[in-house]
This record gives C-alpha cells, sequence and structure tokens, in this order.
C-alpha cells in the first residue's frame, strides 16, 4: 500500500557489528494502514520494542526499506529523522513527563515546535484535550500531584497534541494496574479513531488486546504469518456505542 | 469490545462535539495531518528554550540557590581581586599622575620614579626653543630620610622641588603656599601621606608652621598639599628648587630629573611631543602625561607579582565558578535524562536542548553577578575605607566581570551540554 503511514519491507537490523552482530529483526514487512489500530505482541526479546524504535525514527535503519509518513527511513538524515519524530506521537511505557512543568506546560511542549500557534492557542489547544482525555480540572497540577494513570493520560494528551499522523506506543499499560491501563488504551483509541490516526502499539497485556483492529505477533525477530490474509486490515469495526 | 471508557451517557451527537476536532466517527477514517509545521520564529528560537530553562532551575529552589550562590561567590571574587590591582597600581603611581603638565622629558634609563636617572638641566630651556612651548619646568625628585615629629621615628619620603611660580606642577593646595614656601627651609607636606609620618596637619592645626627634620636638616612645614603616597614612597613633600638644593646637597643643580612642560593652549600635544623627540638629543624621552603614568604602571606590573598574583586570584574565582555551575547543570541533566530523551522523540533537535542548557547557564550567570555586583559595592566601601586603597566601582569594571562570568557560566553550559548525548531516545521504549 503505497499511501500506507507505515510501510516496511524487508527489515532487517542487529545490535554490534562485525563478528558480535546479533540479528534481532529479520525480514520483516508490516504496514499499518490510514487509521488502522495494530497491536504488536510476542515474546520478550522477540525485536518488538527495536522494530517501534525504527519506524519512530528513534535509530538508525541498516537494511531494507521503511517508509514512515511518507519519509524513507533508509539513509535518512538525523535532520530528516528529526523532523519526522515532530509528526510521530509517542507513548512510552513511564509517562516520562517532565516534572517541573504543570500538566498543560506538558502537552503544550508538544506544540512548541511549532511555529505556526502562538503561546496562547498553544495552551488553549492543550487545554482542550487535557479535557478531551477527562483531565480539565487538572491542568494546573504537576506529575507528582497526578495518579499513575492520569499521568499516563497526559501522556497521551501530548502525543495527540501534536495532531500526530502516527502513534507510537510500547507498553503504555505496564505501569498501571489492569483496570487503569484499560481505561487509559481505550480512551487512546477512541481519541485517535475519532481523528484518523493510526496507532501501531506494543502489548503483553492480553486484557487490551480487544482494542486492535489487527493483531501482529513477533517471534525471534520475524513476523508471524497471521490467521487472516496478511497485510489487508480487517474491516474498522464501529467504536462508539 | 469498542467501549470508550469515559464516554459520557450523553447520545452520540452532544458527546462528538465535546471533541471539536474529532473526524466523523462514520465513513472512512479522516486523512492524517499532512503539512508539516511551520518553523518557530528565530526569536521564539531563543525565547522559548529560555523559559524552559528558567522553569526547570526555578523548580528546584535549593539547586538553584547554591548555583546562584557560585555565581556570586566567583563574581565578589573576581570583582575584588580586580579591584585590589588596580587600586595598587593606582596608588602605586599616584605621584606621577599628581604631576599637572602637557609633557614631560625625562631620562630613558629611568625605569622607575623613585629611582630617576639624572639629565642634563639644559634640556628644559632647550624645549623652551619650540614656539608652542610655554614653560619648561626642571623637576628634582629624590627620597630622603623623615623624622617624625611626633615619635622620633625615621622613615624615607619623597622630596620633590621645582620652580613653584612656573605654575605648571599645581597640585592641590600649592597655590596659597607659593609665598610662604619662597622663605628659606620651608615645605609643604602631602596630608595624605601614610599615618606613620606623624600626624602632620593635627600639628599644623595646634602649633602653626613647626620644624621638622628632613635629611639632616631642620626644615619648616608651612602648609599641606595633596598627592597621596605610591609605591615608591609612602609620603610626600614639595618644595622651592632653592630650599631643594639645601635639603639634598649632593645634588648638582644642573641634574634634574624631569622636566614638566605647558604647551600654549590650543597646541596639538602629539605633534608637539614628536617635534621635541626630533629637536632634543636622545638622552631624554618625552612623554605624554598617560604615557608617562603607563610608564610607571609598567615597571610596577612586569618588575613585581603583583599583576600576577591577582589575576591568579580572578582567574581561580572564574574556575571555581565554573565548576560550581558545571555541577549544577551536569547533575541537572544527569537527573532528568528520560525527559530530555523523551522531548528528542517528540522532534526536539540537539541544537534546542543545547539552547536549554546554555539558557540556563546564561541565568544562572544573571542571578548571580547582581548579587554579586551589589555585594561588591558594598566591600569596595568598607574595605577602601580600612585600608586607604582607592577602591571604587566603575562601569567598566562592571562590564569586565559580567563579561567574564557570563563566559564562565557559557563555559560551564558547553561542558554540561556534552552530558546531553546520554539522552538517547531510542533508549525510551
Ligand atoms: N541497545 C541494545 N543493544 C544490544 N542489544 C539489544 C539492545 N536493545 C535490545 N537488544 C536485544 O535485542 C533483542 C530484542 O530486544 P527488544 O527490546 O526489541 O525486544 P522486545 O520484543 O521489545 O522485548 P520485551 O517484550 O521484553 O520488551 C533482545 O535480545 C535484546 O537483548
Ligand atoms: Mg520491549
Amino acid at each position: 500500500m503505497a499511501d500506507a503511514p507505515v510501510a516496511l519491507r524487508d527489515v532487517t537490523y542487529a545490535y554490534g557489528k562485525g563478528e558480535l552482530a546479533r540479528p534481532v529483526l529479520r525480514d520483516v514487512d508490516i504496514s499499518v494502514g490510514p487509521g488502522e489500530i495494530v497491536l504488536l505482541t510476542g515474546p520478550s526479546g522477540s525485536g518488538k520494542t527495536t522494530l517501534l524504535t525504527l519506524i519512530g525514527a528513534l535509530r538508525a535503519m541498516q537494511q531494507g526499506s521503511a517508509v514512515v509518513l511518507g519519509q524513507e527511513l533508509m539513509g535518512a538524515t538525523e535532520r530528516q529523522r528529526v523532523a519526522l519524530r515532530r509528526r510521530i506521537g509517542f507513548i512510552f511505557q513511564q509517562h516520562n513527563l517532565l516534572g517541573f512543568l504543570t500538566a498543560r506546560q506538558n502537552v503544550a511542549m508538544a506544540l512548541e515546535l511549532d511555529g505556526a500557534t502562538g503561546e496562547r492557542a498553544r495552551l488553549a489547544r492543550a487545554g482542550e484535550i487535557l479535557g478531551a482525555v477527562g483531565l480539565g480540572d487538572r491542568g494546573e497540577s504537576r506529575p507528582d500531584q497526578l495518579s499513575g494513570g492520569q499521568r499516563q493520560r497526559v501522556a497521551v494528551a501530548r502525543a495527540l497534541a501534536g495532531a500526530p499522523g502516527l502513534i507510537l506506543a510500547d507498553e503504555p499499560t505496564a505501569a498501571l494496574d489492569r483496570q487503569t491501563g484499560g481505561e487509559v488504551v481505550r480512551l487512546l483509541r477512541g481519541l485517535a479513531k475519532g481523528r484518523g490516526v493510526p496507532i501501531l502499539m506494543v502489548t503483553h497485556d492480553p486484557r487490551i488486546l480487544d482494542i486492535a483492529d489487527r493483531i501482529v505477533a513477533m517471534e525471534d525477530g520475524r513476523i508471524l504469518p497471521s490467521e487472516g490474509a496478511a497485510g489487508a486490515p480487517r474491516p474498522l469495526p464501529p467504536f462508539r456505542r | 469490545m469498542n467501549v470508550l471508557a469515559r464516554a459520557p451517557p450523553a447520545p452520540p451527537p452532544p458527546a462528538h462535539g465535546a471533541l471539536p476536532w474529532a473526524g466523523q466517527p462514520a465513513g472512512p477514517a479522516p486523512p492524517p495531518p499532512a503539512a508539516p509545521s511551520r518553523a518557530p520564529s528565530p526569536l521564539a528560537a531563543l525565547r522559548l528554550p529560555l523559559r524552559l530553562a528558567w522553569r526547570q532551575l526555578r523548580f528546584e529552589k535549593a539547586r538553584l540557590f547554591s548555583a546562584i550562590a557560585g555565581v556570586m561567590f566567583a563574581s565578589v571574587l573576581v570583582f575584588m581581586q580586580l579591584g585590589f590591582r588596580s587600586a595598587l597600581f593606582d596608588s602605586a603611581t599616584a605621584l606621577l599622575a599628581a604631576f599637572r603638565a602637557d609633557i614631560f622629558l625625562m631620562h630613558p634609563m629611568t625605569l622607575v620614579s623613585f629611582r630617576p636617572e639624572t639629565m642634563p638641566r639644559a634640556r628644559a630651556s632647550q624645549a623652551l626653543a619650540l614656539p608652542e612651548v610655554q614653560a619648561a619646568v626642571p623637576v628634582y625628585l629624590a627620597q630622603a630620610t623623615w623624622r617624625s615629629p611626633e615619635n622620633g621615628s625615621r622613615r624615607p619620603i619623597q622630596i620633590i622641588g621645582f620652580d613653584l611660580e612656573a605654575g605648571v606642577m599645581d597640585f592641590p593646595g600649592l597655590a596659597p603656599l607659593i609665598e610662604r614656601l619662597k622663605r628659606p627651609d620651608s615645605m609643604a607636606f602631602d596630608l595624605r601621606s601614610r599615618p606613620e609620618f606623624g600626624d602632620i596637619a593635627r600639628l599644623l592645626h595646634e602649633r602653626g608652621p613647626f620644624d621638622a627634620q628632613v635629611g639632616n636638616r631642620h626644615m619648616e612645614v608651612v602648609g599641606l598639599i595633596e598627592i597621596g603616597p605610591s609605591f615608591g614612597a609612602d609620603g610626600n613633600v614639595v618644595m622651592s628648587e632653592l630650599n631643594f638644593r639645601r635639603a639634598v646637597k649632593e645634588r648638582a643643580a644642573s641634574a634634574i630629573d624631569l622636566v614638566a612642560i605647558r604647551l600654549l593652549p590650543g597646541a596639538d600635544p602629539q605633534a608637539a611631543k614628536r617635534r621635541l623627540a626630533e629637536a632634543l638629543p636622545g638622552d631624554v624621552m618625552v612623554l605624554t602625561q598617560p604615557e608617562l603614568v603607563a610608564w610607571e604602571r609598567r615597571y610596577w606590573e612586569d618588575a613585581t607579582p603583583i599583576g600576577f598574583i591577582f589575576m591568579f586570584g580572578s582567574l581561580m574565582g572564574l574556575v571555581v565558578g565554573m565548576v560550581i555551575v558545571y555541577q549544577i547543570l551536569f547533575s541537572d541533566i544527569a537527573s532528568h535524562l528520560r525527559e530530555y530523551a523523551t522531548l528528542k522523540a517528540m522532534g526536539y533537535s540537539n541544537g534546542y536542548l543545547g539552547r536549554v542548557v546554555l539558557s540556563a547557564a546564561l541565568i544562572l550567570a544573571v542571578l548571580g553577578f547582581l548579587p554579586g555586583f551589589a555585594a561588591s559595592t558594598l566591600l569596595y566601601d568598607v574595605v577602601g575605607k580600612g585600608t586607604f586603597l582607592p577602591l571604587a566601582m566603575d562601569t567598566e569594571r562592571a562590564l569586565g566581570v559580567f563579561a567574564m562570568i557570563f563566559a564562565m557560566c557559557a563555559a560551564a553550559g558547553l561542558l554540561a551540554m556534552r552530558k546531553l548525548r546520554d539522552a538517547n531516545p531510542a533508549d525510551m521504549f
């Protein structure tokens, strides 16, 4: 699919050099369609995180081709990679909010790289999106005044604030209890679907597999053949009652 | 499935309206926003990192205050060192700086005024040959022993003898004394001489003119003038040429130490200086007054470790300040590596984060310098009064020290910035 937000072909990656090189990804093909929510699962050490950092332009490619939001990452410069990252929303295992900023300022950090919006517009927009994650009244709280689930919801708001073309999340529920984790990913799903933003999420959490449009399993650096036709996403299910 | 956990109980349309940017839930998903964002304006590219740095510094008050204290300490140290240095050099050349003339002639071998090389008195009259020279006054300099009229202790004192009526060397307080100084064996005492010479001002006030011993001669102190002690002379007395010869018998009248020249009003000192240098033989050097002072000052800078000592002291202050600022910035980065890495993952460039660190350094420079400046101004006043050193804050030095503190903090920031490389966004997942 040419206009897929994520399209990887034959991506191979190894840590270490020469004799010590240890292949972690082998001939990985994966694509994420517009607005699609793809969950990536697999045993520990199978290379999920590595794959995500390659797609997120956080790591330089070694072999194969990866087109993310129209940018070919094989041979991309540091500058191109930094520019691409601005168009991707990241959600990490930990919230990684800046402790010295309020929730609203943290969300606004995702907008400060965009010269088109002024300070007032940024804060208003941050406030709006905090409202959308149910934290409209906690905008002036610092992260240490929020609960774990609330922090992760601020992180979701931050990932979405910059109007990203893609969201990458690596075990965003790992630091949360099941109940809270479920709430956060469903919230994320609702917001992403509403805006048509595709999500690629790594997870071990069986309780959240139901949010996916498609589940991709990895093992030992390879994508396992899926039950359905490979590459063809299932039709989008309705996401609202 | 597909339960929006926090979906409001209201029916879909209003609920949807609560998310103004949300696309239509039905039909194909709207395309992702494609247009890459505009780059921030250059001003915002400096202002936003500065604001971020300030918010981070402000958050940890204890760290901020220790950093400010460090920079303040460095500022005070540098201010004091530079203040002492210039005060000592200023006082080293106080005698020559007190002379009032446009141009001076001096023997080229004279290194320092208290140990002059003599030159022929004829040079003064030769200088008069130039039309723009209004007056050329021979000056005699010598050191002699002064016996304190209070307790009899003896100390060397500087004697300055010249034609008082020529009106060339016009020390403050000299003019009204000229008539009395014409009397044999009379002299004027420098009231800013060090106190060890005796409290001459009080004695003069109590007794009127009184006898004091200079060299082996008794001479009368008839009044007070103002010059100030210098390195070569703790005190000064001024007398007429004739009295000088009486006090310093071994000196031939034809051997003089300095010629002070006054030019006609409107004459160009530089041009006159060049013409004098051409007209006079090689045993004299022609100097303007600032050059004469600089000559003397250079002697003290080269011949003594004073300059080095104070430069070393200033440098130590800056190094200590830099280490403190570096430590603070470094630990700030080290303890926020995850946050910095997150910012990198969000698309913040290394350059942007570097600007954040540099901004923090420069904020510390300003916040530490201002109280340091205030404290130093106060200390100058207190210490200056206690040591008789001319310590005073001036704009030039304030700006100079600020530049040094600024550079110190910038260097610390640049060093600390290297730690940013450890913030690797790929390690964040
Ligand atoms: N920075 C690194 N340097 C060297 N080897 C690494 C590095 N990061 C990961 N690896 C190795 O690469 C392999 C894949 O790691 P990766 O983190 O991608 O697995 P994962 O599927 O995300 O596992 P988990 O589910 O435990 O997070 C592992 O064997 C790991 O030891
Ligand atoms: Mg992982």
